[in-house]
């Protein structure tokens, strides 16, 4: 009918461009319906920072899981000078990363208290391995499953451990140390926790 | 080189890839069956985009659809916030929900002409009967669908409608009420409904449609397509077997209904971007205010397109054999949608279109065409006596068209068909005089029972783009509103970062109590108390923007006057006998009624000169900024959703030319 080779040219051509901005189109047509799955403004103002006072911790105590931050349990532990000490004795021996060499907190927490002031100690309470909340264990004494145990934290569901800065011991399920959230001091005793802060 | 035999690779594979199916799955056959080798009338015209139309409102509303289901709440509770929270709360949630409200309407319209096309041409006489059968059908559950759906949002349209058409069933003589508690699950409309209502909406209706749809289109590819002539083109074919007035439906019809989709969706985004609430008529005013069980909106009229059925259901006003007038209404009501069914039964004509019909059959559409548009203005209108004995006489008129019809058709004379098809038909004369005449016949009736909407209250400009007024009007309403009333929609962080105000800002002066800048506006006056001191919580005013137009908000908070007799010691011309103080006297001082009116509505109002801290014109500016900030507010997307929709209409406007080009390149030839 129409198969004649004069306007082949044209026809490809015409063809060609309503492709492609018909392709362009659909693509566009599909930005929101994408869109529309990121979190909302609902979800992002419950994932919002959350304040800490943090002078009710006594020395050795911990509070979370509540704090939640963004849904994740938040552990904050004010650490005895025991603790810190017992930090420096734990090497490559014992664990996976003792430097802290993995991004797994914000670079004002990359030293070898794995925080911003040596006491307080602040992690999300999550199981890198499969995202069980580790148990609190938090005093230096002889557990069943570390005879030599400096305080730290357990997973109850596949035997991580990790040491009183959420780093991980060798042997365990879990290959990375417990993520540190981005926090810092409004006040002596305020902990915002979520945000950076004006000082990172 | 290497070039092409990598393309020469490519196409073998996929070629290589369709045998290999089509051993499996007739895919190829499928193909040509409906595409490429179906033959289609060449002389479509206008009317004949509606069916594929059709299709891709479907499309459109069952993607939108699910999306929307991501996000919405089904409980009675939860259905109205989260409704507002798809508009605000959600990323491009606003635009999913007007696509899918629009799509509604939208669907509607395109049935609607796609039914005309068929009645016009007799698409549905021999061998089409079951088409036109299985289109009804698709109607019918189309109505369902729109009207299921129309009750999810839960607002007071919602809540009323969904009132008035199911109690209908409790008009069935004997088990009716039983049936009505049944089909309720309450004994009110309440969550119950609301839960089946979405189950049948999102689940079991869209998959009886889908069958529906599948079974017209495969009852029309085995008989063929009608044409606007109405005779058989099969029985003129080549030497080839192919009809000789036939075309391949691809690529001939696909790239000629591109140029009909694109100038339908360029309609569609036009009212999406611009007019999502179309006057009114798609998003109904009423329905943004959550649902009420106790209190029914001062008019309860369906969505336009029941409006034709409702206007029959009001128009049945008389007992008949001991059984309520509302029984026969709703015998009247479903009647009409059912005598549909039966069309191809009752038309005797020897000939299908239109075209070649009798004056009788042509004059018979034009006043059925002319009464089923009174019927769906009058739907949507409040009741006069007037009014209703019109509706009466354009229902019996609408019935005459059908009960008539096997007489006229076969009565009259008709006109000789052609032998092959032909193409435009009437002229532009003829069109002109028809449409005239269908004007005059419906717009004269209507004029006669005093049918038209009065507007008296003054218009006022709303300018979005005026931040300083809207930053004032935030403030004003923080300090003289949010005591009592809330903003419970909406949220301190996206008002704040709309309007231009910093954060911290917001939180010092702004925010009440310990609320953070992500929370929700709201009130923080305890509903009981609030209760006990103006005998009803006051409402929210997230959406008083859209509830009343910016005129009704200026013209309310300006109509105060004092008035002894209530127990806030004023009241309003606007809304009459209103339940709240003017929190705004100390402003605006003291105005009176000057002609001891009866009624509110009619006071003549005057200000007492130097009682206000304000000066008149300071008043109104004050006035002017607050209403604006309330209709910001109501739909604080207004000024992007504009922005954008210029993109999609210019997008359009290039894809429009190019399948416009297309289309011409390949039907140079054809006629
Ligand atoms: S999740 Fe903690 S060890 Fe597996």
């Amino acid at each position: 009918m129409s198969e004649d080779g004069t306007d082949s040219g044209r026809r490809r051509f015409l063809l060609g461009s309503t492709s492609v901005v018909g392709a362009a189109g659909v693509v566009g047509a599909i930005v929101p319906f994408v869109g529309s799955w990121n979190p909302s403004a609902k979800a992002r103002a419950a994932g919002a920072p959350v304040r800490v006072d943090i002078s009710r911790i006594e020395e050795g105590a911990i509070i979370g899981p509540i704090p939640a931050w963004r849904g994740r349990p938040i552990f904050v532990v004010r650490r005895t000078q025991e603790a810190l000490a017992a930090l420096d004795t734990l090497g490559e021996d014992v664990l996976q990363d003792p430097g802290s060499e993995q991004p797994e907190q914000p670079e004002y927490a990359q030293n070898e208290y794995r925080s911003r002031e040596p006491e307080i100690l602040v992690l999300i309470g999550l199981c890198p391995h499969l995202f069980c909340s580790p148990t609190p264990r938090l005093a230096i004494r002889p557990e069943p499953f570390e005879a030599n145990w400096k305080g730290g934290f357990y997973c109850p569901c596949h035997g991580s451990k990790f040491d009183m800065a959420g780093r991980v011991y060798n042997g365990s399920p879990a290959s990375r140390n417990m993520e540190v959230p981005p926090y810092y001091y409004e006040t002596d005793n305020v902990l915002v926790i979520g945000e950076d802060g004006v000082n990172a | 080189m290497s070039d092409t035999k990598k393309q020469g690779f490519v196409v073998s594979a996929l070629a290589g890839l369709r045998d290999w199916t089509n051993d499996r799955l007739p895919i190829v056959n499928a193909w040509e069956k409906h595409m490429s080798k179906y033959y289609a009338p060449k002389n479509f015209n206008f009317w004949y985009f509606f069916g594929v139309l059709s299709l891709i409102v479907l499309v459109i509303q069952l993607v939108s659809g699910i999306f929307l289901t991501m996000h919405y709440t089904n409980s009675a509770e939860a259905a109205f916030a989260s409704v507002e929270y798809i508009m605000r709360d959600v990323e491009f949630g606003w635009l999913l929900r007007y696509i899918h409200s629009t799509g509604a309407s939208a669907f509607f319209v395109v049935v609607y002409l796609h039914m005309f096309r068929g009645l016009m041409y007799g698409s549905y006489k021999k061998p089409r009967e079951l088409i036109w059968v299985f289109g009804m059908a698709i109607y019918l559950v189309l109505m369902m669908e729109g009207f299921m759906g129309y009750v999810l949002p839960w607002g007071q349209m919602s809540y009323w409608g969904a009132n008035v058409i199911v109690s209908l069933v409790g008009a069935i003589p004997v088990i009716g009420e039983d049936l009505l508690i049944w089909v309720r699950g309450d004994f009110l409309i309440s969550g119950a409904t609301l839960n089946r209502f979405f189950a049948l909406h999102v689940v079991a209706l869209p998959i009886i449609l889908i069958g529906l749809v599948v079974l017209h289109l495969l009852a029309l590819h085995e008989v063929g397509s009608n044409n606007p002539d109405g005779i058989d083109i099969k029985k003129n074919k080549g030497p080839d077997g192919i009809p000789v007035d036939g075309v391949p439906f691809h690529p001939f019809y696909t790239v000629h209904d591109l140029v009909g989709i694109t100038v339908f969706l360029f309609v569609f985004c036009f009212v999406i971007f611009f007019a999502p609430e179309m006057g009114g008529y798609f998003l109904e005013p009423p329905n943004f205010q959550e649902a009420n069980p106790l209190v029914t909106p001062a008019h309860v009229p369906p969505v336009w397109y029941f409006t034709p059925f409702y206007s029959m259901l009001r128009a049945v006003t008389v007992p008949l054999f001991g059984i309520d007038a509302k029984f026969w209404g709703m015998i009247v009501m479903f009647g009409a949608i059912a005598i549909l069914f039966v069309l191809p039964w009752l038309d005797r004509s020897k000939v299908r279109s239109i075209r070649y019909k009798g004056w009788y059959s042509r004059i018979a559409l034009l006043i059925f065409t002319a009464s089923f548009l009174i019927l769906g203005y009058l739907g949507t209108l409040g009741t006069s006596a007037p009014r209703i004995a019109l509706a009466q006489f354009c229902t019996l008129l609408y019935f005459l068209f059908f009960f008539l019809m096997p007489w006229y058709t076969k009565k009259e004379e008709t006109f000789a068909e052609p032998q092959r098809v032909t193409g435009r038909w009437i002229t532009n004369k003829q069109l002109a005089i028809t449409l005239a005449l269908l004007a005059a016949l419906v717009f004269l009736p209507l004029k006669a029972v005093g049918a038209e909407v009065t507007v008296e209250l003054e218009p006022v400009e709303m300018d979005l783009r005026d931040e300083a007024s809207l930053q004032r009007g935030f403030t004003s309403y923080m300090s003289y509103c949010h005591s009592c009333h809330s903003l419970q929609y909406a949220r301190y962080q996206r008002t704040a970062d709309d309007l231009g105000i910093p954060t911290d800002l917001v939180m010092e002066n702004l925010v009440f109590g310990d609320a953070s800048i992500g929370d929700l506006m709201q009130n923080n006056m305890d509903a009981d108390d609030s209760n006990n001191w103006f005998g009803k919580t006051p409402p929210d005013l997230t959406l008083a923007g859209r509830l009343h137009s910016p005129a009704w908000l200026s013209g309310y908070l300006n109509s105060f006057y004092t008035d002894t007799s209530r127990v806030w010691g004023v009241n309003n011309t606007v809304f009459p006998n209103v339940g709240m103080p003017n929190v705004l006297y100390e402003l605006q001082g003291d105005v009176v009624c000057t002609n001891n009116a009866e009624a509110p509505e009619d006071c003549e109002l005057s200000h007492v000169a130097g009682t206000g801290e304000l000066t008149p014109e300071e008043f109104d500016a004050f006035v002017y900024d607050m209403v604006n900030f309330l209709y910001y507010i109501g739909e604080p997307v207004r000024l992007k959703r504009q922005e954008i929709g210029v993109y999609v209409l210019g997008f359009l406007a290039i894809l429009f030319v190019l399948v416009t080009l297309l289309n011409r390149e390949y039907w140079r030839r054809i006629h």
